[in-house]
């Protein structure tokens, strides 16, 4: 077991308004979601002593400007009352915004800070965007762009279409797990989708992307920004609110493939890679998890996820979501709080606040009835797979 | 309607590939020392580590592995090309060795996982403008 289980804890959690394009520049968006996890902690801005965060934007072509485009550490020092200087902060350029947490929590164990700030901050600009532009094609792309295969969803459409083939797995089967997302927006006031319903025929009428990924098989891209505090444990304990420990975490290192070689069976073996190290290092197991946000950046991500963590059988994903299996109140809640196919594309950061939430029993009207364990994982699984678990007790 | 393709960019690692193409040849990187293929062509050998690297001809035969449907304009100079059909062509030389290959949706019929298929080879121009060739699959035998 690992040394650091249940030494460190989420101890407030904020959101901004999250729109479906730009309104406001993303560095106010950002103010906002830290100012409200600073307030939820419970302590003074000037507490905040160290920060982390993941700050480039998933997307071809974004801008660099800070406050407008993303949202760097300096920012934050400069605009938000916690400077003039802080003791510690990390910026990751690999892996989505657990790979910042992971850094934040190591470094509030090896005492380098005593709250770490940590947040997620996502530029949506109006118009098309992300589409490959140049006439010219070099490095990997050379391989790639000439065939006018440049996008995520078709990287998920190619995995997703051999995932069906081997299991005999069908849209109808899919449309239960993303109408069960949305459901569960309908119970959280800050997802994007809160007041918008979807029906099964909804999801089978949708216009394809990249065959077989629809429309709403892609998470919904908006601005907006998520923030953790993070301190240890003996500290969250005096904290107003009751504090989600960090039984462990775990990523993927391997390098990432390119996009010829992307497949299936890859997502599989990282996606299990990661899971495992989650339950080496807290002594848990699938069976001890009551509540499982799992990435849906594209929907078939979170059928990877239940399989490689162990929370069904390897190819059985696709029917373990049905029958209500995986709503509120089944066997095994997913996505509470609608995903990012319907809180809104927050990267990940959506998921861990959940999961935190659900061990904190401060999940609202979405609270799973005594949730004890939580797991957060992220990422594709190969692309930037990682992973949080959580307990209510330390 | 034949997309008008991004050129690719030649350099020191897929030069070899790309003049093959241009000849008519699949040429794929291979590792003296272990006989490993990889591509994109790397550096090193990923199994190995070794970097006597060549660049031998292969068959041009393989399976689809997986496909997908595009019906997105997020390729410029493939706007009016949609929907168009990517595959994932599995080389018959070694597992997992995957190429690219695109042909109109119209024209798709065919297609499905597990389909032989062979290399045929599409003239197109490098970003400096040397005549050179795209690797494309199409049914085998047909």
């Amino acid at each position: 077991m690992w040394a650091g289980r249940g030494k460190t804890a989420v101890a407030g959690i904020g959101f901004s308004q999250l729109t479906r394009t730009h309104e406001r520049p993303l560095g106010q968006l950002a103010i906002e979601a830290c100012r409200a996890a600073i307030a939820d902690a419970g302590i003074e801005p000037s507490q905040i002593d160290g920060l982390a965060t993941h700050p480039d934007q998933p997307f071809r072509g974004a801008g660099n400007r800070a406050g407008e485009d993303l949202v760097p550490a300096a920012f934050l020092i400069d605009h938000l009352d916690i400077g003039p200087e802080v003791e510690w902060y990390a910026q990751v350029s690999a892996g989505l915004i657990p790979s910042a947490i992971i850094e934040a929590l190591n470094a509030l164990m090896a005492g380098a800070c005593t709250y770490a700030l940590v947040w997620r901050a996502m530029h949506r600009p109006a118009g098309t965007y992300g589409a490959w532009r140049e006439p010219f094609a070099g490095g990997d792309s050379q391989f790639t762009a000439p065939y006018g295969y440049t996008s995520p969803f078709q990287l998920h459409a190619v995995a997703y279409q051999r995932y069906m083939h081997r299991y005999g797995a069908t849209r109808e089967e899919m449309a239960s797990l993303v109408t069960n997302s949305r459901a569960n927006a309908q119970l959280n006031e800050a997802a994007f989708f809160n007041g918008t319903p979807m029906s099964v025929d909804d999801y089978l009428a949708a216009r394809m992307i990249s065959e077989p990924i629809c429309l709403f098989d892609c998470d919904i891209p908006v601005e907006g920004c998520a923030a953790l505090v993070l301190t240890t444990a003996e500290r969250a304990r005096d904290l107003p609110r009751p504090p989600a420990y960090v039984a462990a975490w775990g990523q993927h290192t391997a390098a990432r493939p390119t996009y010829v070689n992307y497949m299936l069976d890859d997502y599989m073996a990282c996606g299990a890679s990661t899971a495992g190290k989650l339950w080496s290092r807290s002594g848990l197991g699938p069976g001890d998890v009551d509540a499982a946000q799992l990435y849906d950046g594209f929907s078939p991500s979170t059928y990877y996820w239940l399989e490689a963590a162990g929370f069904c059988p390897e190819g059985e994903a696709h029917a373990f979501v049905q029958d209500g299996r995986v709503a509120l109140g089944g066997e095994l809640p997913v996505n509470t709080f609608g995903g990012s196919l319907s809180e809104g594309r927050l990267h990940g950061m959506g998921h861990i606040a959940e999961a935190a939430r659900q061990v904190s029993g401060r999940a609202g009207p979405r609270q799973v009835e005594g949730a004890e364990v939580s797991i957060a994982l992220d990422g594709s699984p190969l692309l930037r797979g990682a992973g949080l678990l959580f307990t209510r007790e330390a | 309607m034949t997309p008008d393709r991004p050129r690719p960019v030649l350099d020191a690692l897929s030069r070899a590939y790309w003049e093959a193409a241009g000849r008519g040849e699949l040429a794929i990187q291979r590792c003296e020392e272990c006989g490993h293929y990889q591509h994109p062509p790397r550096p090193l050998c990923e199994r190995c580590t070794s970097s006597d690297l060549a660049y031998p001809a292969v068959s041009g035969r393989g399976v689809v592995h997986s496909f997908t449907t595009n019906h997105q304009r997020n390729v410029a100079g493939f706007e009016r090309a949609v929907p168009y059909v990517n595959l994932i062509v599995e080389l018959e030389e070694q597992a997992e060795l995957y190429l690219l290959s695109d042909l109109p949706a119209g024209e798709a019929d065919w297609v499905a996982i597990g389909a032989p298929v062979e290399v045929a080879f599409e003239p197109i121009e490098a970003a400096e403008g040397e005549a050179i060739a795209l690797p494309q699959f199409r049914p085998a035998g047909g």
